[in-house]
């Protein structure tokens, strides 16, 4: 819908089609439905506790407030350490992409542009692997780490995760699809397999680095459960963790909690709204819809 | 040593080392230890002690066990979570996706509407929609006209969960399935039109068979997903009302690394266990959508 002539040729069209326009109009009526429990959270986060308590329910604050979040960000930062939590969450989704991204590309290429002996064998290894479900790893990994004594550090969250094999396939597929004349011309000029690699098939294997350091980066992002059993401390916990604790300290301070969750929604949606053209081309090419 | 593509040179080591050595350290080790972790007496620290298929026998016959009724509890609340929660989960955004193949005015606002609530983590959904569920202050029950306690009465709480997992998810398979109806010839559509076909007909007999891969990618990773149901009944209701959601992951890290001594033995039995059955939905996967084709994926 380009401009106001499609869209009144559109409504045209559905007028003479009633079916259709009953359906659109479910459409429209379940996206709406779909939105409210978003719009609810940020209205009632303007509410003050004290109108929640003793007004009963209403949909709009009477006095709109931003006490909530003056207490969430400000004064409460010890029993609830959001902002806390969000920095660690930085950090630790930050350094997961990073190092994921790093040991991925290489060993792609490993795999998909140099001959090696055992080279495939390996390969489809891994490969086979990825469908070994990770609950059976937890217990034992997390005696590893406790055994490393990065318990309670970021590291516990960092390292495992970019052990991974999905996002190594993901880059490996890419890069096999490079034109093989690259690595030619730069081999007869007497290029090392790093030369070629770093400035070459790195800059080249942008769509997918982007895409994997998405995946590894949201994937960080939102662990929820493991976080929970290597970190001790509360200051400690990445924010999708640490959100767990919010019912327990705030408790019946609904508003509160309405705030907080405001809070660590925003910078994932900033995430989407910057990264919209990678995250949806980017299921496409991992689901094989091309069949 | 040869500069030109190594074959048995230290070169190659250098670039798929790294990454093997953290796959063996963080995966393929904890792997294999998970398994046999299952056939021992464990508390985490001391050493573990070889019992054989006790745990196991335990979990699976002895009804004089709270470990027994937990396993078959947890199993089952997790199966009856995927079935009630998964078939949602693929036909709504698939019928979404087929309305909205001619991409309509506001189609873009549609995929953004279904799509945002994927984006957000589980503690955040499940804390943006208990209050929904408040019984006295919530949205549902006051605009519904209802007195229902929802986090203490079953089959709400089942509902709730159902409810709040595929508003969180569909948003996903319903881009998968517009991205591939996309790719679906118009002129089969046209053709159908001048035959004189409605869209019900046209559904059955034109989308619905191109979109097989999808539909089994999906099935398949949703699935998956829903049997490592942990964060909506622990934070919902804790596995409650009673320890009627209380799923098999929730068990496994309670007896793992609850309050008291570490069960790890038991735990890595009920996980072994529950792992086995998803490994079985993701050799289905390996073997209908990848098994006759190796070649494309470039071996």
């Amino acid at each position: 819908m380009k401009n106001a002539l499609d869209f009144q040729r559109y409504v045209r069209r559905l007028q003479r089609d009633p079916h259709q326009a009953l359906a659109v109009a479910g459409l429209v009526l379940l996206a709406s439905i779909w939105l409210i429990p978003i719009a609810w959270i940020v209205i009632s986060s303007f509410k003050p506790e004290v109108e929640i308590q003793t007004l009963g329910f209403r949909i709009f604050p009477v006095n709109w407030t931003f006490q909530n979040y003056y207490n969430v960000l400000i004064r409460d930062t010890a029993a609830v350490p959001v902002v806390r939590w969000f920095w660690n969450s930085v950090f630790i989704a930050s350094s997961t992409t990073a190092l994921t991204l790093f040991v991925g590309s290489l060993a792609a290429y490993a795999y998909s542009r140099m001959q090696w002996r055992g080279r495939n064998v390996i390969f489809w290894f891994l490969i086979a692997t990825m469908m070994f479900p990770p609950v059976i790893n937890m217990i034992p990994l997390y005696k590893i780490v406790d055994e490393l004594n990065w318990i309670d550090t970021a590291w516990a969250m960092v390292v495992p995760a970019s052990a991974g094999v999905f996002n190594l396939f993901l880059i490996r597929q890419f890069m096999i699809g490079i034109p093989r004349d690259y690595d030619e011309s730069a081999k007869m000029d007497g290029a090392s397999d790093w030369k070629i690699f770093a400035n070459i098939i790195v800059p080249l294997s942008k769509p997918v680095l982007t895409l994997v350091g998405l995946f590894a980066f949201t994937g960080s992002w939102n662990d929820f459960l493991w976080p929970t059993i290597v970190f001790n401390r509360r200051q400690n916990l990445p924010l999708t963790a640490g959100l767990q604790l919010l019912q327990g300290i705030y408790d019946i301070r609904i508003a509160h909690i309405m705030a907080s969750t405001v809070v660590a929604i925003i910078p994932t949606l900033l995430l989407f709204l910057m990264a919209q053209k990678y995250f949806l081309s980017g299921i496409s090419i991992s689901s094989g819809v091309k069949g | 040593m040869v500069s030109k593509g190594s074959r048995v040179g230290i070169i190659p080591v250098l670039f798929f080392g790294p990454h093997l050595l953290l796959f063996l350290v963080f995966f393929l080790l904890p792997a294999f230890s998970g398994i046999l972790v299952a056939f021992t007496r464990w508390n985490l620290f001391s050493s573990p002690v070889w019992i054989g298929l006790d745990n196991f026998r335990e979990i699976f016959f002895n009804t004089e066990s709270t470990f027994y009724m937990q396993f078959w509890n947890g199993m089952s609340n997790t199966f009856r979570f995927v079935i009630m929660t998964v078939p949602p989960s693929l036909i709504l955004p698939l019928l979404l996706a087929a309305f909205l193949r001619s991409r309509p005015p506001g189609f873009s606002f549609f995929n953004a509407v279904f799509y945002v609530p994927t984006l957000f983590s589980i503690s955040t959904v499940m804390l943006t929609w208990i209050n929904m569920f408040h019984r006295r202050l919530g949205p549902i029950n006051v605009g519904l006209n209802l007195d229902i306690n929802w986090f203490g009465t079953q089959p709400y709480t089942w509902i709730a969960l159902v409810v709040i997992t595929v508003w969180w998810v569909i948003g996903g398979n319903f881009i998968i399935y517009s991205a591939s109806m996309a790719d679906i010839p118009v002129e089969l559509y046209e053709a159908a039109d001048m035959d004189g076909a409605n869209g019900i007909v046209k559904f059955f007999a034109i989308t619905l068979p191109s979109m097989k891969h999808p539909i089994l990618f999906t099935t398949v990773t949703s699935t998956i997903a829903q049997f490592n149901l942990y964060g909506q009944p622990l934070m919902f209701s804790r596995g409650g009302p009673g320890q009627s959601t209380y799923s098999m992951m929730m068990y496994i890290r309670e007896l793992a690394w609850g309050s008291g001594a570490s069960i790890a033995g038991i735990a890595a039995a009920m996980a072994v266990t529950l792992g086995f059955f998803i490994m079985l939905v993701s050799f289905a996967q390996l073997w209908l959508m990848w098994g006759p084709r190796t070649k494309e994926i470039g071996v």
